[in-house]
């Protein structure tokens, strides 16, 4: 039997860590949480030679072991604790052959951990171009290590790594650094506290914000056998902590690292005056969010069409092929739709992350959070916000997604909170109908009244965002040290391989996810629609039939007849070809007469679903929210309406077009049955400006979205904080509509 | 027949229904059986492996 080992991958941002990760694992990975956090956990199986297998786990990127993020307590938890499934055998340290220095100081407190460990130099394509060269014998003696010279890029190196891998026992277990020196009377107590121990661990836990078995840092805080130091006595001993590592790092690399400064700089440097500076660098990054924002919002319509008609077919075959009965209903209406739901925004995702995985492979991320700290850090956000708050306006759950790049928690958690508040397409044909009935004609500034209403529609959502990210930057508290310190790294053609990785990753995890959540949630949605307790729901069919033979169809179905028939023979009159072609006057007669009995049956069903949709258990639901909807204009049909775009905001304008009896896609006809309805108690057009405004307010900050929901509660691991969400915009949208509605009616 | 696709209406609701309890009310330890691969031989980190 093969025996298995524990690799973990460590090393600073930026130094080719995922890469080293897809090359030693391929395709053997899945990425997850960690228990109960929401810092990504990537791991994957690599084949090493002898037939020894690793399991091999990524770790989240980190500067040092003195932690300022809860990625990278969990790093240094998982180092500390050797009860820990997950804990290595041996630990790789990547590292940038430019940044060797910086890098050699995380080396060093892992290898001061007793943790078998090899330094990787990432990058040795680069070596000759920027003048470098390493004595790699010499550096493996004084580092008391193995190292592997590695290029992810040109696929060097990877090989000798995993024989290294393969002879971990072969390496040495001494520490770079003997800790106590900078403070042997101190450290003497804590060992003879704690004489199972050693030292560097108990350091880490006294200094840092982690535990490990069995040791925890209560105990140590509560040992009365040592005496504990003051917070500055502390941070005094780690700075000596510091310069002791650099001084040993110095010493080595003066001897083992040479550069050639004529042949480095240059190309660099003259690229970030440009993408960095006050004005172009605005500018470009102004150009790169359109091009972001145009894939997202229009190139992905082509893919998200042809998802669309796929399902439309799927769902006309089932109908078709399947016999007629609730379990077809529910495969078509239901699951079908749920799916197609849920797969219609992988065009979306796969785009938003095809370009943050570009831009952050080529090291532009960087210069992005440098320009735009600024900018957003009074507002409580991170640099990186820009980009999930942008991609929110085509849609919110790519754009929650992609907050996994900001490291700060309480940054990530603020900009996930206000992304829903940002003007999403899905909110556009909801708009699109409601300004169109209600805003009246007429243009100031050359700019018309509806367009100029949909971009304070866009603005106020926006607006929305940033003042909830003021208001949740004072009321939540969430320790978490930020910095201002940002890495430029060297710029650096993508790796194909890797931003292939990203983006079916992130599309997984959203499938796979969110997923079965909306699929399940859209299955119960169904359900409440299409079926009711009451003899009205049961017999439906038979009421309306009876009541069509009776009295006839309601004024909206002949209404809608009479338009569907004079479209019909005004087509037939405009062809005016040879009279040869032209049908006579009987077999005029007779295509009219098909065509009524076809539209006749149309708007039969038409009621006929209408009326099931009223009594079902959606409609009395509906029903039952009237008295809390009134006073914001609405009755019963919209209040069904709003419940039913829980499941996806534009469901609404296709639950009114049921409610009034015309098909999904007779968007004039809805428009029309929209404006001839009357309010019961006013006795005034249901939807007037006062009724309007209030709609589109509380379509503006209603979390009417379940999608969103369920990527929120995966980004976050718990149900605290998108169900905070939900409860606060829905209780905003409702007020600022009731707001709009009383003072305007 | 029309009962039999309401049955499986009434299987897949509970399916679903099941699926959220499952995932966002009941515990998760509740549904975790896997075994441990711990290779820890106690909690006195003893460091024999």
């Amino acid at each position: 039997m093969s025996k298995q080992i524990n690799v973990a991958l460590i090393g600073n941002p930026n130094t080719g860590k995922t890469s080293v990760f897809n090359q030693l694992t391929g395709l053997n990975q899945k990425v997850g949480n960690y228990p109960g956090i929401t810092v990504e956990k990537k791991e994957g199986v690599c084949k090493l030679p002898r037939g020894v297998k690793a399991h091999v786990l990524d770790l989240p990127g980190t500067y040092s072991l003195n932690t300022t993020s809860l990625d990278e307590s969990v790093a240094v938890e998982l180092l500390l604790n050797k009860n820990d499934k997950d804990h290595p055998d041996v630990a790789l340290v990547i590292t940038d052959v430019e940044n060797l220095k910086r890098n050699l100081l995380l080396f060093t407190q892992i290898k001061d951990l007793l943790i078998p460990t090899i330094l990787v130099i990432n990058m040795a394509d680069r070596m000759s171009r920027k003048g470098i060269s390493i004595d790699i014998p010499l550096l493996e003696e004084k580092l008391q290590s193995k190292v592997a010279l590695v290029s992810t890029r040109k696929r060097t190196g990877i090989d000798r790594l995993k024989e290294l891998i393969a002879e971990y026992k072969n390496l040495s277990k001494k520490p770079n650094i003997d800790i106590s020196v900078i403070a042997p009377d101190y450290f003497e107590k804590i060992k003879n506290t704690f004489p199972k121990e050693e030292s560097y661990k108990l350091w880490l836990v006294i200094t840092q914000d982690v535990n490990f078995m069995p040791v925890e840092k209560k105990l140590i805080q509560d040992a009365s056998a040592f005496s504990t130091k003051s917070k500055s006595e502390l941070k005094r001993l780690q700075q000596k902590e510091t310069i002791l590592r650099y001084q040993f790092i110095n010493d080595i690399l003066k001897q083992a690292y040479k550069v050639d400064i004529n042949a480095a700089k240059g190309f660099r440097a003259n690229l970030d005056k440009i993408l960095t500076h006050k004005i172009f660098g605005y500018l470009i990054f102004l150009l790169i969010l359109l091009t972001i924002f145009q894939a997202i919002y229009e190139w992905s319509v082509y893919p998200m069409d042809m998802i669309d008609t796929f399902f439309a077919s799927a769902t006309e075959w089932v109908k078709d092929t399947l016999p007629a009965g609730a379990f077809t209903d529910l495969i078509a209406e239901g699951i079908l739709s749920g799916i197609g739901g849920i797969v219609i925004f992988i065009p979306q995702i796969a785009f938003l992350f095809l370009f943050i995985s570009l831009l952050e492979e080529s090291g532009y991320m960087s210069r992005v959070v440098f320009l735009m700290d600024r900018v957003m850090r009074p507002f409580g956000l991170s640099g990186k916000s820009i980009v999930p708050l942008i991609s929110g306006t085509a849609c919110a759950i790519p754009a929650v997604m992609a907050t996994r790049t900001i490291e700060n928690w309480k940054e990530r958690l603020i900009t996930i909170l206000v992304t829903p508040f940002t003007t999403c397409s899905a909110r556009l044909p909801v708009y699109l109908i409601i300004i169109a009935l209600v805003i009246p004609e007429g243009t100031f500034l050359g700019l018309s009244y509806k367009a100029l209403t949909l971009m304070l529609l866009y603005l106020i959502g926006f607006g929305a965002a940033i003042v909830s990210a003021v208001i949740l930057n004072k009321i939540l508290k969430i320790k978490s040290r930020s910095f201002f310190v940002v890495e430029m790294p060297s710029y650096k053609l993508p790796l194909l391989k890797n931003v292939v990785y990203t983006v079916l990753e992130k599309t997984k995890s959203f499938v796979f996810g969110a997923g079965k959540i909306i699929l399940a949630i859209s299955i119960i949605l169904w359900f409440l629609g299409s079926n009711g307790f009451s003899d009205d729901f049961k017999n439906a069919e038979e009421i309306i039939t009876q009541r069509v033979t009776e009295n006839g169809f309601s004024a909206n179905s002949e209404t809608y007849i009479e338009n569907k028939l004079l479209e019909y023979t005004q087509g037939i009159n405009t062809t005016d070809s040879p009279s040869a072609n032209n049908p006579s006057g009987t077999a005029i007669q007779d295509s009219l007469s098909l065509k009524t009995t076809e539209l006749r049956g149309r708007a039969l069903n038409q009621e006929i679903a209408s009326y099931k949709l009223e009594h079902s258990y959606m409609g009395y639901m509906g029903k039952g929210i009237e008295p809390i909807v009134r006073p914001l204009g609405y009755d019963w049909k919209i209040g069904i309406a709003v419940l039913t775009s829980f499941a996806a905001r534009e469901v609404f304008v296709g639950t009114l077009a049921t409610i009034y009896s015309v098909g999904n896609d007779e968007e004039e006809t809805i428009k029309y049955r929209m404006a001839a309805e009357v309010n019961p108690i006013t006795k005034k057009p249901l939807f007037n400006l006062a009724s309007g405004i209030s709609l589109l307010l509380f379509y503006a900050f209603a979390m009417q979205c379940v999608s969103t929901l369920a990527v929120v509660k995966r980004e976050t691991n718990s149900w605290k904080w998108p169900l905070g969400q939900l409860v606060f915009m829905s209780l905003f949208a409702y007020i600022v509509a009731l707001i709009a509605y009383q003072l305007l009616k | 027949m029309e009962i039999f696709q309401h049955v499986l209406v009434y299987i897949t609701l509970f399916a679903a229904l099941a699926y959220l309890v499952k995932k966002f009310v009941l515990p998760k330890s509740l549904f975790n059986t896997k075994k441990s691969n711990s290779k820890s031989c106690g909690q006195d980190d003893c460091g024999c492996h």
